[in-house]
């Protein structure tokens, strides 16, 4: 079996793994990973997002052994000393997930946003979770929250990654 | 004193879990030794089962077993009625019907052996339509019956001739409010397992962890307390895990091979596997005087009930009394059937039942309000519910119903102004290009809060609170089978025992939902958790607080204390079935009322509709948790803009052609309401805890037919049957009728 390596949420990680595999069931069924969820299995809900060098991928239509030597992202990557993300602290503060299974992918899809732009618009933030379903909140709050987080890495100065 | 809790946004209980990835959901889970399960599903919407051959699937690498009808103890199960097989042993009713489970090492195995399962068919003609069905010689769904037609409710009120005949104005009009697949983002999945007391235990997502332990210990033949239910967290429900989907399937799997075995639906399964709103068809003729009163309803609703029972019956007499909406109207005629086909089981669905009406009677009420030329507002405010008016089935409502609060609010906020009782709509500024047009639609929706008609609904709830040396409160757990579907009932009853308990919010905690350890909540479903559970968590306190009062009394030193509570629905108001003849009954526990105000931009060009503003206005009782509350409004306003626009499961002969997220159209947020005002009414519920009733379907009922309205308001036409797709509205521009 071929084996995986890629530079997973900053730790090298190696993984053994069937040649067809995609990354979101190497990271839940292998790794245990189990913040990147599955909702669709064809890359339409983005529950299972992550990113992969910086950029947004829907991780159940994603090869795994595209992601070697790369670096990968997950949910459990974002939290820094136990401290919640900003965008993770601001879902909180808005009350922006409800059932939670879209919360991850909502949030890396957000985390890709910001890294690539501090200070996007209304629309820019709703186009970037355009491809991320909801089935609970609206959208209204996860907006908002976007918005927070935005602000606050503004106030804070500091880089998202 | 602590300073209330009650009315303060405080974050949910499981929030800081959920946005850190740590939450598990059942996929979530593996054992060591775990085996995995696939289903062999029917291959036909209607056909006989000659035979099942397992044995080349059996032979393939890595499979344990192949569970088939022969290994159902007891073969049957159902939420209310026990009509459907576990596994299916002579006849496949629809596409959702299973055959047999594959039990194998991987689940690829089990997937790739379940493909080699051989099944003769001899395939049956299809009945798809209800208004079909219900016809005599029409193809049997369940050949031992007389009739497909599973409910016939009549309700019969007044004299409807004598009201149509003191009428200044009556209009009629033919609707149809489609099927609606719940799309939870979470696919049901489910670990069984013996646990270490020899339970038969499942892992699943479940809005009633009791109901399922009942319909597994039947079919296992066991007695309920050596079976076992465990939820962790839940990817949404909506009433589309009300029944059971892999619950037995996985304990059957786990009690015949004592391993721990995993089975994952695919979308595509989950899609296939579970039920769907019910479709209605919705024939209504309403009278009015000149000054707008309503004398006289006449409607004929029919239901696809799907190929089983499900709730079937339940969701139509909650249709019947909701038939003519929030108005006093007392003369009426309503027939209300819900018929078989082999089309997808239709059950529970964020509304039950009253989520269909008001696509009629809301269109209805405009239609009256254009031929008497009266404003939409004014119209129905004229007949809107006061405390003590009388329903449809003869009794009266009262509670502090507030169904006007909600419009008057809603209205106000959307621009109307009233004078000396007449109100008047705003001038809407005008569209940017001439091909497109704008325009406001109102509605208002209503419904039940607890299980209605004679049904002992109740909660139990159990509070155990630690005490410190001084008979102070260190912390406290509730134990309630209450499901946390995403609605956030946890935080609410956390919310209710601090506030009752007089401790900080902090020292509350919710265990996890397990029949071993937790007394029954009921379902999360009517609503009704915020009341029932509200309630029960409510006395429970009441009664931990006497425990430990009696502690400080006796100086018994004792470090902790516990307090239970047993509450029936029927104690706040005891409910009857409709009676067979007239429908006339005492339906419902508890009331909600909605009401929102849609703005939409009609494109005539294309006959999309983009919807501008929305105010939604929602009586709540007391708001408990207010941004849990606007939560419940936004996905509700979500669910209605699905229903109203995108929203569209395809069958034909049965055959479901709506297979994936892909294909079924569930709103981004671009395709939102670019803005939404939502305004929290608090007429109280003296039968509430705090004066709270439940809001969690009612926020999705106004929203479909205000933007109906809306477009007509915007363009002139009446879009009759859901959604209203470009297409659908194009064709309507262009004089074009859509067959219902």
């Amino acid at each position: 079996m071929p084996i995986l390596t890629m530079l997973l949420n900053g730790n090298e990680t190696s993984v053994e793994i069937e040649p067809g595999e995609l990354l979101a069931d190497v990271l839940r069924d292998r790794l245990h990973l189990i913040g990147t969820k599955i909702g669709c299995g064809e890359g339409e809900c983005g529950a299972c997002t992550v990113l992969v060098d910086g950029l947004a991928v829907t991780s159940c239509i994603y090869p795994a052994l595209k992601a070697a030597g790369r670096q990968v992202t997950t949910i459990e990557g974002l939290q820094q000393d136990g401290k919640l993300h900003a965008i993770q602290a601001a879902f909180v503060e808005c009350t922006a997930s409800q059932c939670g299974y879209c919360t991850p992918g909502m949030i890396m899809s957000a985390y890709a946003l910001l890294n690539e732009n501090s200070n996007p618009s209304v629309e820019e933030i709703k186009e970037s979770i355009s491809g991320n379903l909801c089935r609970c909140t609206g959208y209204y709050q996860i907006v908002e929250a976007i918005q927070l987080a935005a602000q606050k890495l503004a106030e804070e100065g500091g880089e998202t990654s | 004193m602590n300073p209330s809790v009650i009315g303060h946004s405080v974050s949910r209980l499981d929030i800081r879990t959920k946005v850190k990835g740590q939450r598990k959901y059942p996929q979530d889970f593996y054992r060591e030794g775990m085996l995995h399960a696939a289903v062999v599903w029917g291959a036909y919407p209607h056909a006989r089962i000659v035979s099942i051959d397992t044995s080349e699937a059996e032979a393939y690498q890595g499979v344990i077993t192949v569970l088939t009808h022969k290994d159902v103890p007891v073969n049957e199960y159902g939420i209310i009625t026990m009509d459907q097989q576990v596994l299916c042993e002579d006849k496949v009713r629809w596409l959702g019907d299973r055959l047999a489970v594959v039990v194998a090492e991987t689940e690829t195995m089990a997937r790739e052996a379940s493909k080699l399962v051989s099944v003769e068919y001899e395939p049956l003609p299809v009945t798809d339509d209800p208004r079909e069905s219900m016809k005599p010689g029409a193809v049997l769904v369940h050949e031992n019956r007389d009739s497909n037609v599973l409910g016939y409710m009549p309700i019969r009120r007044g004299d409807v001739e004598a009201g149509f005949a003191e009428a200044d104005v009556i209009v009629e009009g033919y609707y149809f409010a489609p099927h609606v697949e719940h799309a939870y983002l979470q696919p049901e999945a489910g670990l069984g397992y013996i646990d270490d007391e020899g339970r038969v235990t499942v892992i699943c997502a479940s809005q009633w962890a009791y109901d399922d332990v009942h319909q597994m210990a039947h079919a296992l033949d066991l007695p309920e307390d050596r079976v076992r239910e465990i939820i962790p967290a839940i990817g949404g429900a909506f009433g589309g895990r009300e029944d059971i989907s892999v619950q037995i399937l996985v304990a059957l799997a786990a009690y015949v091979t004592r391993r721990p075995v995993k089975m994952i639906w695919t979308r595509e399964e989950s899609i296939r596997g579970h039920g769907k709103r019910h479709p209605f068809y919705l024939r209504y003729k309403h009278g009015a005087k000149q000054d707008g009163t309503l004398v006289a309803i006449e409607a004929e609703i029919i239901a696809d009930a799907g190929a089983y029972a499900s709730t079937s019956m339940v969701v139509l007499a909650n249709a019947a009394s909701f038939a003519a909406g929030p108005y006093v109207i007392p003369n009426v005629h309503i027939d209300a059937y819900t018929v078989h086909t082999n089309n997808a089981v239709t059950m529970a669905m964020r509304g039950f039942g009253a989520t269909q009406m008001p696509v009629g009677y809301e269109s209805q009420m405009d239609k009256l309000a254009e031929a008497l030329n009266t404003d939409p507002v004014e119209l129905r405010l004229m007949n809107l519910y006061e405390e003590g008016s009388i329903a449809i089935t003869g009794n009266p409502v009262t509670n502090g119903i507030g169904a006007k609060e909600p419009l008057i609010q809603a209205a106000l906020a959307a621009g109307w102004k009233e004078n000396k009782g007449h109100w008047r709509a705003p001038v809407i500024d005008p569209p940017c290009q001439p091909h497109l047009r704008r325009g406001l639609g109102v509605a208002c929706g209503y419904k039940n809060v607890g299980y209605s008609m004679g049904f002992d609904d109740t909660s139990e709830a159990i509070i155990e609170l630690r005490l410190r040396e001084d008979g102070s409160i260190a912390s406290a757990l509730i134990r309630s089978g209450a499901s946390e579907v995403g609605q956030g009932v946890s935080t609410v009853l956390a919310q209710i025992a601090a506030e009752t308990l007089s401790i900080p919010f902090e020292r509350v905690r919710m265990a996890l939902v397990d029949t071993a350890r937790v007394p029954d909540a009921g379902s999360s479903s009517a609503s009704r958790h915020t009341y029932m559970s509200g309630k029960a968590v409510l006395l429970a306190c009441q009664d931990a607080l006497r425990a430990r009062d009696a502690v400080l009394r006796e100086k018994s030193g004792q470090m902790r204390v516990e307090g239970r509570a047993l509450f029936h629905g029927r104690t706040m108001r005891a409910t009857t079935p409709l009676d067979p003849e007239t429908g006339q009954c005492e339906p419902h526990i508890a009331y909600t009322f909605a009401a929102q105000i849609a703005l939409v931009e009609v494109d005539t060009e294309t006959g999309g509709v983009e919807i501008i503003k929305m105010w939604a206005s929602t009586n709540c009782g007391k708001a408990i948790n207010p941004a849990m509350v606007f939560g419940q409004v936004a996905g509700g306003i979500h669910m209605g803009v699905g229903y109203a626009l995108t929203e569209h499961f395809i069958q034909q002969k049965g055959w479901i052609k709506t297979r994936t997220l892909g294909e079924y159209y569930i709103p981004t947020v671009l395709d939102m309401p670019r803005e939404l005002v939502s305004i929290d009414v608090e007429v109280p519920d003296p039968t509430g805890p705090y004066g709270a009733t439940g809001i969690g379907e009612t926020t999705t009922l106004p929203t479909a037919p205000a933007i109906l309205n809306a477009i007509h308001d915007a363009t002139g036409v009446w879009i009759t049957r859901l959604p209203a797709e470009p297409e659908t509205v194009w064709r309507a521009l262009h004089g074009i009728q859509t067959v219902v």
